[in-house]
C-alpha cells in the first residue's frame, strides 16, 4: 500500500538531513506529511529498491525525446492518487493534487551492457502539492539500498563505459532544490516538463503490449479528454535518425532549450525562442544579436548564421563546457557530441538569405 | 590608503597617453575575512531554499566560498541581510554550473550589505519581480585577467519598482548595474567603476539615474533599447546630478585583437561618457561629464550597429532627447578612441579636427518619413547647453561611407525642450 493519501509539507523548521552515509537514518513513518527523508518512505517500488521496480499504482512513462544530462540513463515513473485522474483541455494536462513524478538518473557500468549493473545517482521527485509543484532531489547511498533527500544538491564522480567501450569519468552535479525551477519554470511557478502532450502523445513499450502513453493512461482511468492521438502535436525522438532533419531538430531545441527559452520561460529575456513550433526567423535566432550574452557571445554576432553553423553562438555554447558560456546553464558538464552534431548540419541546411 | 590610489592614478593617466587605461581596483580585501565552514555556507543554501514569506535571511560576517548558486524563488517580503559590503563576501569562484550567482523571484525583496565576488555569468539577478531594493550591494570580480570576468554585476530584468541605492558593480565584461526591460527604476547614490559599461538602462520604462558615479568604465551611462525583445521600446529617462567622469577604460567585453561581436557593449568606444542607442524620452540635466576622452555624450540610432534594424514595435532611432545644464570637460592630451569604429568616427570625421575629443555627438540618423531634412529637428533632440567652449558634431552617415560628412551646426537642436515624466517619486523615497 502506498501512504500517499494526504498531501501537505513538512514544516521548514525541520532540519534537512545530513548527507546520505551507509549508516544513513533512522527509520522513517509514511505520515503522509511530504517530502520524505528517505525515497524508500513512500514505497514506490516492491522488492529490492535498486531494482526500480514499480508498485501497481506506479506507471512508467517517457517523454519521446530527452533532455541531455550529462549521458545520464533515466527511469521514469508516475504516480496519480487512488481513485484521481489527470484532465486533458487545449493540449495542457492538469494533473491532481497528490500525483506524484519520479524521476531516476542512473549509469549503466558499461553502456554496451546496460543489464550488467548500473549505479543509481539521484531520484527526482515532483510532488503536486496544493501550493503547486515542488521538486525534491534525493541521493542515493553507495549500497544502493535507498536515497536520502539532499535539498542543497551535491556532486559526486561517476564512471562508466560508454557505447565504444571508453572509459568514461564524469564530475556529476545534483541541483540544489531551487535550481530546478531553473528549467521547471512556468511563469514563475515550478511546473513538470516532460508529461506534456507533445511528449507523451506517442508509443511507450510497457513491456506487456507497446501502446500510446495517453490512450494507455486513459484505459488505466488516470486520464480524461483525450481525444485520440491524431488530435494533439507529437514530437518525435529527435535521436530517430528515419525522421526529417529539420523536425528532429527541432524536436533537441524544444526538450534541451525551450523550458527556458520560450515566453514563459526563465530566457524569454533573450528573445531567443526554440520551441519545436517556433516558425518566426528572428525568435529562432536567425541572424539576432544575442542580448545579456557576454562572454557567450565569443566572437560571434548572431545566435543562427544560416549554412554556418561554426559561426553561430548556438553552437558555440552548446559546445562549451565552461560555465558562463555553456548552455543549457545546468544540468550538464560534459559536451553532447551528437546533439551538437545535429544542430551543426540542421544549421549547414538552412537557406542563406 | 591615499598613496596607493595616487600611484593607482598615476598608473592610470601614464596607461591613457597609450591605447587605453585599465584597472583591477578593489575597494576592499576580501581575502582577510574569516572563511566560512562548510556547514555555515550549507545553512546558507538551505536559508535561501527555505526562506517563508515576511522573513529575515542573515548572513553573518564571512567569506562564503559556495559551490552552488543561492536561489530565492517566488517569496514575498523578504530581507537578505549582511553584516556589511566589506563583511560579508559570497564567492562564487567555485561555481560549477548556473547562470548567475545570487538569482531573486519575488515581490517586496530587499537584498542589503553584502559583497558578491567572482561569479562565473552574472553576480546579483533579480527576475519577474515587483518590489526589489539593492542597498550597499557590493558585486566584482577579483580576477587578475578581466577577460575572465561575468556580465552583469547587478542585474533586475523583467522587475518593476526597482531600487539601486549606495551600491558598487565593478569589472563587469557588460555592464556594471544593468536594468533590463522593466518598469519604475531608481539607481542612485551608486559607483561603477571598472566595467564596460558603468550604468545601462535597457528597454526600461520609467527610470531615474541620480547620484551616482560612473567612472573609469569605457562607457559611463547608456541608455540603449534593442529589438526583438519581450518588452520592445522602453522610454522615459531620467539622469541627472551624476558624475560621469575618466571612462577611458580598455573595452574589454572582447580581445582587443578581435572585431566586436553581437554583443552591442562590445562596439562601445573607450572614453563614452553617456550614449543613447534607439533610446526614446531622455533628459539628461546637472552632471558633470568630465575627461572622458571620446565624447561627453553620445547620441546614435540603432542603425550604426549595422545590425538589422527592423523589429516588431520597436524603432531605431533616438527620439526626443534633452540635454541641459550640464558641465562638460575634455580631456587634456588625450587622443580619442581609436580601437572600436565608433571612436574612429569621432576621432576622424568630426567637425571639429582630427583626433579632437567631442563634447556631444548625434549620429544625425534620422527617419525619413517623418521629414525630408533633418533641418526640422525630426528626431526631436534639444540640446540646451553653454554651448561656447563645447564642441558639438552632428554627422551625416545616411549615404554611407562614401558621402560622410559632419557639422557643427548645434543651433538646429537649441530653442527646444521635451517633457520627461518618470512618475517614480515613491520609489525615489524608499529608505
Amino acid at each position: 500500500m502506498l501512504a500517499l493519501a494526504m498531501v501537505s509539507c513538512q514544516k521548514s523548521e525541520e532540519k534537512t538531513p545530513p548527507p546520505p552515509t551507509s549508516r544513513a537514518l533512522a527509520p522513517e513513518d509514511a505520515t503522509g506529511l511530504f517530502p520524505y527523508r528517505r525515497l524508500s518512505t513512500y514505497g514506490f517500488f516492491e522488492g529490492e529498491i535498486k531494482e526500480l521496480t514499480p508498485t501497481d499504482e506506479v506507471l512508467p512513462y517517457a517523454p519521446a525525446s530527452s533532455l541531455f544530462t550529462d549521458y545520464a540513463w533515466k527511469s521514469r515513473f508516475i504516480y496519480f492518487p487512488e481513485g484521481e485522474k489527470a484532465s486533458l483541455t487545449d493540449d495542457e494536462i492538469a494533473f491532481p493534487i497528490g500525483t506524484v513524478l519520479i524521476k531516476n538518473f542512473y549509469y549503466p557500468s558499461d553502456f554496451r551492457n546496460p543489464d550488467k549493473g548500473r549505479r543509481i545517482i539521484e531520484t527526482r521527485l515532483m510532488i503536486h502539492e496544493e501550493k503547486g509543484w515542488q521538486a525534491y532531489p534525493y541521493i542515493w547511498n553507495e549500497e544502493q539500498t535507498d536515497a536520502i533527500l539532499k535539498i542543497v544538491g551535491g556532486e559526486m564522480e561517476v564512471k562508466y563505459k560508454d557505447y565504444s567501450g571508453k572509459d568514461q569519468i564524469i564530475n556529476y552535479i545534483v541541483p540544489n532544490k531551487n535550481q530546478c525551477k531553473s528549467c521547471h519554470n512556468q511563469n514563475e511557478s515550478l511546473a513538470p516538463i516532460g508529461v506534456q502532450v507533445k511528449h507523451l502523445n506517442n508509443t511507450f513499450d510497457y513491456g506487456k503490449a507497446k501502446e500510446n502513453q495517453l490512450v494507455y493512461w486513459t484505459a488505466a482511468e488516470k486520464l480524461e479528454g483525450f481525444e485520440g492521438p491524431e488530435s494533439y502535436p507529437s514530437l518525435i525522438n529527435y535521436e530517430d535518425k528515419n525522421q526529417a532533419l529539420a523536425e528532429r531538430a527541432m524536436a533537441y531545441l524544444d526538450i534541451n532549450c525551450a523550458h527556458c527559452h520560450r515566453a514563459e520561460g526563465p530566457a524569454s529575456t533573450s528573445g531567443l525562442f526554440l520551441t519545436f513550433d517556433q516558425t518566426d526567423k528572428m525568435k529562432l535566432g536567425v541572424n539576432k544579436p544575442p542580448v545579456a550574452a557576454g562572454k557567450g557571445a565569443g566572437s560571434f554576432k548572431y545566435d543562427v548564421v544560416p549554412g554556418k553553423p561554426d559561426e553561430s553562438i548556438l553552437i558555440y555554447r552548446m559546445n562549451s563546457t565552461e560555465v558562463g558560456i555553456a548552455m543549457p546553464e545546468l544540468g550538464r558538464t560534459t559536451i553532447h557530441q551528437e546533439g551538437v552534431d545535429l544542430i551543426r548540419e540542421w544549421i549547414s541546411q538552412l537557406e542563406k538569405k | 590608503m591615499k598613496t596607493l590610489l595616487k600611484s593607482l592614478l598615476a598608473i592610470i593617466i601614464l596607461a591613457n597617453f597609450s591605447c587605453g587605461s585599465s584597472t583591477t581596483e578593489q575597494t576592499f580585501d576580501s581575502s582577510k575575512l574569516r572563511r566560512a565552514s562548510q556547514d555555515e555556507i550549507d545553512k546558507i543554501v538551505e536559508d535561501f531554499i527555505l526562506a517563508e514569506d515576511s522573513t529575515t535571511i542573515t548572513i553573518p560576517e564571512g567569506f562564503y566560498a559556495l559551490q552552488t548558486q543561492l536561489i530565492l524563488d517566488n517569496k514575498k517580503h523578504i530581507m537578505i541581510k549582511g553584516a556589511g559590503m566589506d563583511k560579508t563576501v559570497l564567492s562564487f569562484r567555485g561555481l560549477k554550473s548556473g547562470g548567475e550567482g545570487v538569482k531573486i523571484v519575488g515581490n517586496d525583496i530587499r537584498v542589503e550589505d553584502l559583497s558578491i565576488e567572482d561569479a562565473p555569468g552574472d553576480g546579483l539577478k533579480a527576475q519577474h519581480s515587483d518590489g526589489i531594493t539593492f542597498r550597499r550591494i557590493n558585486v566584482t570580480w577579483t580576477n587578475g585577467d578581466k577577460s575572465k570576468n561575468g556580465t552583469y554585476a547587478i542585474y533586475p530584468v523583467q522587475c518593476k519598482n526597482v531600487v539601486i541605492d549606495e551600491c558598487i558593480a565593478s569589472h563587469s565584461k557588460d555592464a556594471g548595474i544593468y536594468v533590463g526591460q522593466s518598469e519604475n527604476i531608481v539607481v542612485k547614490n551608486s559607483l561603477a567603476f571598472g566595467n564596460v559599461a558603468g550604468i545601462e538602462i535597457e528597454n526600461c520604462d520609467n527610470a531615474e539615474v541620480f547620484g551616482n558615479v560612473a567612472r573609469d568604465n569605457s562607457g559611463g551611462i547608456l541608455v540603449f533599447n534593442l529589438p526583438g525583445l519581450p518588452k520592445s521600446d522602453g522610454k522615459n529617462t531620467k539622469i541627472y546630478n551624476n558624475e560621469v567622469r575618466d571612462n577611458n577604460h580598455t573595452n574589454f567585453a572582447i580581445p582587443l585583437s578581435q572585431d566586436p561581436n553581437g554583443n552591442t557593449v562590445t562596439m562601445i568606444p573607450p572614453g563614452s561618457g553617456i550614449v543613447l542607442l534607439a533610446a526614446k524620452d531622455v533628459e539628461i540635466y546637472n552632471n558633470r561629464i568630465l575627461r572622458n576622452k571620446t565624447t561627453g555624450v553620445a547620441i546614435a540610432s540603432y542603425q550604426v550597429t549595422g545590425f538589422p534594424a527592423n523589429a516588431p514595435n520597436w524603432s531605431p532611432y533616438t527620439t526626443g532627447i534633452y540635454l541641459h545644464d550640464n558641465t562638460y570637460e575634455r580631456k587634456k592630451l588625450s587622443f580619442p578612441d581609436f580601437s572600436k569604429e565608433l571612436g574612429k568616427l569621432v576621432a576622424i570625421y568630426n567637425a571639429h579636427g582630427f583626433g579632437k575629443a567631442q563634447d556631444i555627438v548625434y549620429d544625425g540618423i534620422w527617419d525619413e518619413k517623418i521629414s525630408s531634412t533633418i533641418d526640422s529637428n525630426p528626431m526631436r533632440i534639444c540640446i540646451s547647453e553653454q554651448m561656447e567652449g563645447l564642441r558639438f558634431t552632428r554627422f551625416y552617415l545616411m549615404d554611407g561611407q562614401d558621402n560622410l560628412t559632419s557639422f557643427k551646426d548645434h543651433e538646429k537642436f537649441q530653442n527646444c525642450t521635451v517633457q520627461v515624466d518618470t512618475n517614480v517619486g515613491s520609489l525615489a523615497l524608499i529608505q
